[in-house]
């Protein structure tokens, strides 16, 4: 079943905690210049103190239609079906970039060697039946990974200011 | 049961075979290919000559016989198709069988571009588009004894040819009749500055010079002056492969329309009724301008090809079109060129550190891009390029003005390509 990552965005106070997570569960080290997946940063519209401010955490969307997939010359970008997660194999990944110019979120980064990597969704986890270490550390219930159906069906949803982590953030 | 045929098994072939058996499971799907492999990416040529991959990499949908079981195609390979008959639906290959169809793509891709004067001096040279092509170059660099190397062409393929040899310690020359680098993407500034750093590395350019020919000792420039060279690599672009098409037989007085490639409408259809075209032999719509133009691109080739499988199957579908829009990463250096640099408006610069942003605007329509130092932000702007194109929202959302924040742009900037403060 087709799941989504979402973000409530006005129960998200920024402590990257699931920034954080994710560098642990994927072993990303930023000071020995590993990128790390997942960020967390804050959005002002403006300088007025009423002016909008949000708190925002960004990693693949794992775009419904990924523009990533068939832009990737080596063919290192697929869907897994169960999971709808947007997953790499970079064997034969040549580090063209070509995926970075495809994604509109930013989401592929590098390892040292020059080889894609990103967010796969913590498909082990999650095909273990735990949620991605990102949503599970997560001290609000701020980032969420919902089925997709219920995502579509379930008026809660709709109702808070939710960023849905989908193609083309709607 | 309906009869397909695709002729040329590169991107935009297998794309088009995959999308029609996604949706007519019956159809007869023959495919004609001039190679004996698999769908090759021309991309990797490069990569495959420095032996950076090896040929289990160079195919990226898979081997002959899986692509053959798994979408049950039949694929005729080492046949070259000459001519199409629209009239009658049939085709001829070069051994002289015919062969049918009811729906016909032609995915011929494009060629290295050879002029007649190169090949009158008698020397030799190396082409990068096919896999022989790349087993050559690789072949001869495992020889050994270069030392010194020209690539004529300062194209983004002269670029991963240049990068190639200069790997392989050998003092590489490039040379163009252009007077900067990627004059089709990239604007002087930025190209001037690439050049720098490239000549920082070692590599050497010649700019605005006339190749008159090769010759054993090297390539002659129109001046009369010999740049000595041990290998000759040729770069200077493609030319569609569009002469199967060019005099078919026609129906109902309509032609196939070819200028320098196959002209198709937003189905990927010709001008002739039932025949397709999708990929490097096909001109489809330039978002930017309107007109038809080839945009010789991987990504561009998939969805070129799928749209066309999709139509020729019966399930109306349209492609919009595309922008240029390029990404090259070399020597550790990454340009990205988003949108037509010779378009005309104001030009305004971002520079924080290694980063370069520069865009040119008519109004507030963004018209062109170059990025210099970093490939993160490349998919936000051409995202939303290609969204404004479209029609779509002008403004970039909060979550793409917060990562191009994210990533060093200043919100003055931001605001000024999209953003809103
Ligand atoms: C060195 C290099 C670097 C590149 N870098 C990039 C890049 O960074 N980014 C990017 O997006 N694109 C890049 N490209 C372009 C990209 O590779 C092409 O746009 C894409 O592969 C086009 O696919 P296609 O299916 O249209 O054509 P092709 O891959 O050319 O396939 C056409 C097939 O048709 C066959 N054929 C031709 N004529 C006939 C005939 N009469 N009968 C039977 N078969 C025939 C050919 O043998 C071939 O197998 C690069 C290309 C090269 C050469
Ligand atoms: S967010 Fe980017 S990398 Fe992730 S699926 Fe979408 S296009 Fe691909
Ligand atoms: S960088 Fe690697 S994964 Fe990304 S498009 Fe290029 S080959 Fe594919
Ligand atoms: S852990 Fe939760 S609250 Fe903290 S930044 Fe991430 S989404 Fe927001």
């Amino acid at each position: 079943m087709s799941k989504i990552f979402i973000l409530d965005t006005e129960k998200c106070i920024g402590c990257s905690s699931c920034a954080i997570a994710c560098m642990d569960q994927n072993d990303i080290e930023p000071y020995e210049g590993d990128i790390p997946f997942r960020v967390c940063f804050t959005v002002e519209q403006g300088s007025d103190k009423d002016s909008p401010f949000s708190y925002l955490t960004m990693a693949c969307m794992h775009c419904e239609d990924a523009p990533c997939i068939n832009s990737c010359p080596a063919g290192c970008l697929s869907k897994d079906m169960d999971t709808g997660f947007t997953v790499f194999d970079n064997n034969n990944c040549i580090g063209c970039h070509s995926c970075a110019m495809a994604c509109p979120f930013a989401a592929p980064c590098f390892d040292k060697d020059g080889k894609m990597v990103k967010c796969d969704g913590c498909i082990d986890r999650v095909r273990a039946g735990l949620e991605p270490a990102c949503v599970r550390v997560c001290p609000y219930d701020a980032l969420q990974l919902v089925a997709k159906e219920d995502y579509e069906k379930e008026q809660k949803y709709k109702k808070a200011k939710i960023l849905a982590y989908m193609a083309f953030d709607k | 049961m309906k009869k397909y045929a695709i002729i040329g098994f590169g991107c935009a072939g297998f794309h088009a075979a995959k999308s029609i058996r996604q949706v007519d499971p019956e159809g007869q799907i023959t495919v004609f290919n001039d190679t004996g492999q698999p769908p090759f990416n021309p991309m990797l040529s490069t990569y495959y000559a420095s032996d950076k991959l090896g040929l289990d990499g160079v195919f990226p949908f898979g081997t002959l016989e899986e692509l053959q079981q798994q979408w049950s195609l039949d694929i005729h390979h080492n046949v070259r198709v000459d001519w199409v008959d629209a009239q009658s639906k049939t085709i001829k290959l070069e051994d002289g069988n015919k062969h049918s169809f009811d729906s016909i793509l032609i995915a011929t891709g494009a060629r290295a571009i050879v002029p007649p004067s190169f090949r009158e001096g008698g020397g030799d040279y190396y082409l990068m588009r096919t896999l022989e092509d790349a087993q050559r170059l690789r072949s001869r660099i495992e020889e050994g004894g270069i030392k010194r190397a020209t690539v004529i062409g300062g194209s983004m393929v002269g670029i991963k040819v240049a990068e190639l040899l200069h790997e392989n310690n050998i003092e590489t020359t490039i040379v163009d009749a252009a007077s900067y680098l990627f004059p089709l993407a990239a604007y002087e500034s930025i190209a001037k500055l690439i050049q720098q750093r490239l000549e920082e590395q070692g590599i050497k350019f010649v700019f605005g010079a006339q190749v008159s020919t090769i010759t054993q000792e090297g390539v002659v420039l129109g001046n009369g002056n010999t740049l000595e060279s041990d290998i000759v690599c040729l770069c200077i672009g493609t030319t569609a492969n569009v002469e199967l098409v060019a005099n078919t037989k026609v129906v109902e007085d309509s032609p196939v329309k070819v200028n320098r490639g196959i002209v198709v409408d937003m189905h990927m259809q010709t001008t002739c009724p039932g025949i397709y075209a999708a990929g490097d032999c096909c001109e489809g719509i330039n978002l930017q301008t309107g007109k038809t133009q080839i945009i010789g691109l991987w990504a561009n080739a998939a969805a070129q090809g799928s749209c066309a499988g999709r139509n020729m199957a019966g399930k109306s579908t349209v492609y919009y079109g595309n922008i240029l829009h390029n990404i090259t990463h070399f020597m550790d250096m990454d340009f990205i060129g988003l949108g037509d640099p010779t378009l005309p408006g104001e030009r305004h610069t971002f520079k924080k550190d290694d980063l370069i942003v520069e865009a040119v605007l008519e109004g507030n329509k963004i018209n062109s891009i170059n990025i210099f130092g970093n490939y993160k932000i490349s998919g936000i702007l051409k995202n939303h390029l290609t969204k404004l194109l479209m029609g779509g929202d002008s403004k970039l959302t909060i979550a793409q003005q917060g990562l191009l924040a994210n990533q060093g742009l200043s919100w003055e900037f931001i605001k000024l390509i999209g953003g809103e403060i």
